[in-house]
């Protein structure tokens, strides 16, 4: 009986020592040599390098607000301490200046550093996994070739110890982003260039679709569950359904998504938080060809089980009260003081100006997270030259946490719209959240100097 | 000695696991630890500004706490008040008689008339009656408020006593919260600009096509609604403001434009706006728009009676 404590000291000891083993091993299992000849300086390879990295956004996560392209720093937050993007710009001392083509594609795709061990998650080599060593071979000549370098340290994790240990990681790997191929539901040529730029490159999943117990996207393909993409919370944003259910893209059409991918709006809708940042760095530089691909693709995604294919026909009685001047409610005068003045009356805002309220589905979505954080912390639509302008939404934190619960319950439940009430404890929450996230580009107003006008998008 | 090689795979294969579950329970309890810790509701951070005497601008003798709507409804004239800030937020559709031009009173005076260098309404129920240049007379608040539906709305004054006119009133009354009439919040009205500069209408219009039209329009006809209501006023031609408005005025509306103009386009204030052009930016934009086409002022010549005509008078 002594001995039993010993006894499991030493297989506690020897079985971690071993686990250490396989988990230096498990990554040289992911990793692929490449037998592609890539010439760096080509520069249609280099442009088609560019492309590609446009619509994977490598930028959004690899740069900080105001520090130089690529050169990472940029945190993501964890219950256990920030991570740091990592410097992707061609510096040899603190970039990928060194890095082969093999290490490249290794690092995007399989998530394996040029030293064997395994990249955070919170890179979506998941997602990447299915990009073709083509298009590696053009994003390393980019890279290589015209990202200008960068000496810039990566910064180390604020994880403590224990959590830092990167081999666990490879466990990850091997449990959660097995490899897999790109596999087409459709002979559709560009319903199936949608779905490879939806589910690879574009990492749509990586904020639309739900979390499971390891961080990890609980599916990765349409074809696999009725899950995918089917929303999110993900810095306190709602990243919505993009499947077929009303909440969803329901009441979206192809055309509405493909100039909303372009230009970051629609005559109703507006980009805002984590997706501005998408069509600001990536998507509003697709083709139109791509878009309407995704934009396709995305449309042919069947309703979410178990949520309403469509909400109930609900008429609009708000207009005319608020027209009336009978406000009769707490939400209602908080609405005419703070609000109609851009939302208007009728909730349908201005075109291209200020968001429509009424009939807006990130509006009337169940959790309301995203209504919260625009309503407490503001933010702006992204900029693309389509439009002389990018209008922001004001942060209302003056206001109590009782009044911001009112008026929000208000916009969600008037018109026509229809969704769950919140309680002043979530605005408590999201106020608190917060107050510790860090500001993004959009979080801070445009540049208005005829400079910016002249030089259209960012 | 029972430490057979056999468990060990499977000690193996189990230490990730705890690790991941590890990790997880330590983050869930760390979620916890931050939600037990959670703060009570805050609650409403209005605005505040010192007040002052009239006579002596640099006694600090009081606070004012820039009231809510929702507060409205605990005075005893809490209808005519509402009534008020009805009429002067959605002037043109429930005035059509009296108002000419596509504007609202609230066009100019931003957010309700709440907010310093927006034309607040704030000290007007304190300000008049007062002797003004322009007229060369005294004016009360409810000439003072005629004097904008002729001029700004380009339209016929109201009844002194009308229902409408004693509603307006009422809501600037309740605005000044009480301050005692020897007294004045200590804000300014309006903001400054350099008037030693000289305005470039030619630069004034590139700003103007650049940060002004998307919402006043390429042509300045303004946006209306669906119903045909006036969203952004015009800012000239026959549906805007007469050359006997303030915001004719290339100083005036420099000022305005400076401090208040684009709205939606900063993250705080209650219009997210102004703020983004230099005092010569401003008046090279005020400059051209005030001088396009627009209606007259068939009372002109009785302005400025006693001389001393600001330079950027229009007549």
């Amino acid at each position: 009986m002594k001995k039993w404590p010993l006894i499991i000291i030493i297989a506690a000891v020897i079985g971690l020592a071993v686990a250490f083993i396989i988990g230096q091993l498990l990554p040289n299992m992911r990793t692929t040599s490449s037998d592609i000849e890539v010439n760096i300086t080509d520069p249609a390879l280099i442009k088609h390098g560019e492309y590609v990295a446009r619509t994977a956004d490598c930028v959004a996560c690899h740069t900080t607000l105001g520090g130089e392209t690529y050169a990472g720093g940029l945190p993501m937050l964890t219950p256990l301490g920030a991570i740091y993007s990592t410097n992707i710009t061609p510096d040899k001392t603190t970039g990928i200046g060194n890095y082969t083509l093999a290490d490249f594609t290794n690092a995007v795709k399989h998530g394996v550093r040029s030293d064997n061990s395994a990249l955070y998650p919170a890179m979506p080599y998941p997602s990447y996994q299915i990009m073709p060593d083509e298009d590696m071979a053009a994003m390393y000549a980019y890279f290589m070739s015209d990202v200008k370098a960068v000496k810039q340290p990566n910064l180390k994790s604020e994880l403590p110890p224990v959590a830092n240990w990167r081999w666990p990681l490879a466990y990850w790997q091997a449990l959660f982003a097995p490899k897999r191929d790109f596999i087409p539901e459709s002979n559709d040529a560009v319903l199936a260039r949608g779905q490879y730029l939806v589910e690879g490159p574009g990492h749509c999943g990586s904020c639309h679709t739900e979390r499971g117990i390891g961080f990890q996207e609980i599916t990765l393909t349409n074809a696999d569950s009725e899950q995918y993409l089917s929303g999110a919370v993900i810095d306190g944003w709602r990243a919505k359904s993009i499947r077929g259910e009303h909440r969803g893209l329901g009441t979206w059409n192809v055309d509405d998504l493909s100039l909303f991918f372009k230009t970051g709006r629609t005559d109703t809708a507006a980009a805002f938080g984590a997706m501005a940042e998408v069509v600001e760095h990536s998507t509003q530089y697709m083709t139109d060809a791509d878009l309407n691909a995704m934009s396709s693709y995305l449309k042919t995604l069947s309703p979410t089980p178990n949520r309403e294919v469509a909400l109930p026909v609900k008429q609009d009685v708000t207009t005319e009260k608020l027209l009336a001047g009978n406000y009769d409610s707490r939400g209602a005068l908080l609405y005419v003081e703070y609000c109609t003045v851009c939302h208007r009356a009728d909730g349908k805002g201005v075109a291209r100006i200020f968001p429509a309220l009424d009939g807006n589905s990130a509006v009337y979505s169940r959790n309301a997270d995203s209504v919260l954080q625009i309503t407490l912390g503001g933010g702006r639509m992204p900029e693309t030259p389509y439009d002389r302008m990018a209008f922001t939404m004001p942060e209302f934190t003056n206001l109590s946490d009782a009044d911001v619960a009112e008026v929000v319950n208000y916009v969600r439940n008037s018109w026509t719209n229809q969704a769950p009430e919140i309680g002043v404890d979530d605005v408590v929450k999201m106020r608190a959240f917060l107050a510790k996230k860090p500001k993004t580009g959009t979080d801070i107003a445009p540049d208005l100097s005829l400079t910016a006008a002249a030089k259209g998008a960012k | 000695m029972n430490n057979s090689p056999q468990p060990l795979p499977a000690i193996a294969n189990a230490t990730p696991h705890n690790f991941t579950v590890a990790i997880l329970t330590a983050a869930v309890f760390a979620v916890g630890i931050s939600g037990c810790s959670q703060p009570d509701p805050v609650e409403q951070n209005a605005p505040q500004y010192g007040v002052v005497t009239t006579d002596d601008a640099n006694e600090d003798i009081g606070t004012y706490i820039l009231p809510q709507d929702t507060s409205i409804a605990d005075e005893p004239n809490a209808e005519q008040i509402m009534y008020g800030k009805r009429l002067l937020n959605e002037t043109k559709r429930l005035l059509p008689e009296h108002v000419g031009a596509e504007m609202n009173c609230n066009s100019c005076h931003i957010a309700q008339g709440k907010i310093p260098l927006g034309d607040p309404y704030i000290n007007s129920h304190n300000f008049y009656p007062r002797v003004m240049p322009r007229s060369g007379t005294e004016v009360d608040l409810t000439k003072r408020i005629n004097g904008c539906f002729q001029r700004s709305m380009n339209g016929k004054p109201l009844k002194p006593e009308s229902e409408e006119m004693l509603a307006m009133l009422a809501y600037m009354e309740w605005l000044s919260q009480k301050t005692p009439k020897d007294q004045k919040v200590d804000i300014m009205n309006a903001g400054k600009v350099d008037e030693s500069l000289v305005g470039d209408p030619v630069h004034g219009e590139k700003i103007y096509q650049a940060q002004c039209a998307t919402c006043h329009g390429d042509n300045g006809e303004g946006i209306k609604d669906s119903r045909g209501d006036i969203v952004f006023p015009p800012l000239w031609g026959d549906e805007s403001f007469n050359i006997g408005a303030g915001m004719a005025r290339t100083y005036k509306a420099a000022a305005f434009v400076k401090y208040n103009m684009p709205m939606g386009i900063q993250t705080k204030g209650l219009w997210g706006h102004g703020n983004v052009l230099s005092d010569q930016d401003a008046i090279d934009v005020a400059e051209f728009f005030t001088h396009q086409p627009r209606p007259d002022f068939a009372k002109k010549a009785g302005d400025w009676p006693n001389g001393n005509k600001p330079k950027d008078a229009r007549y």
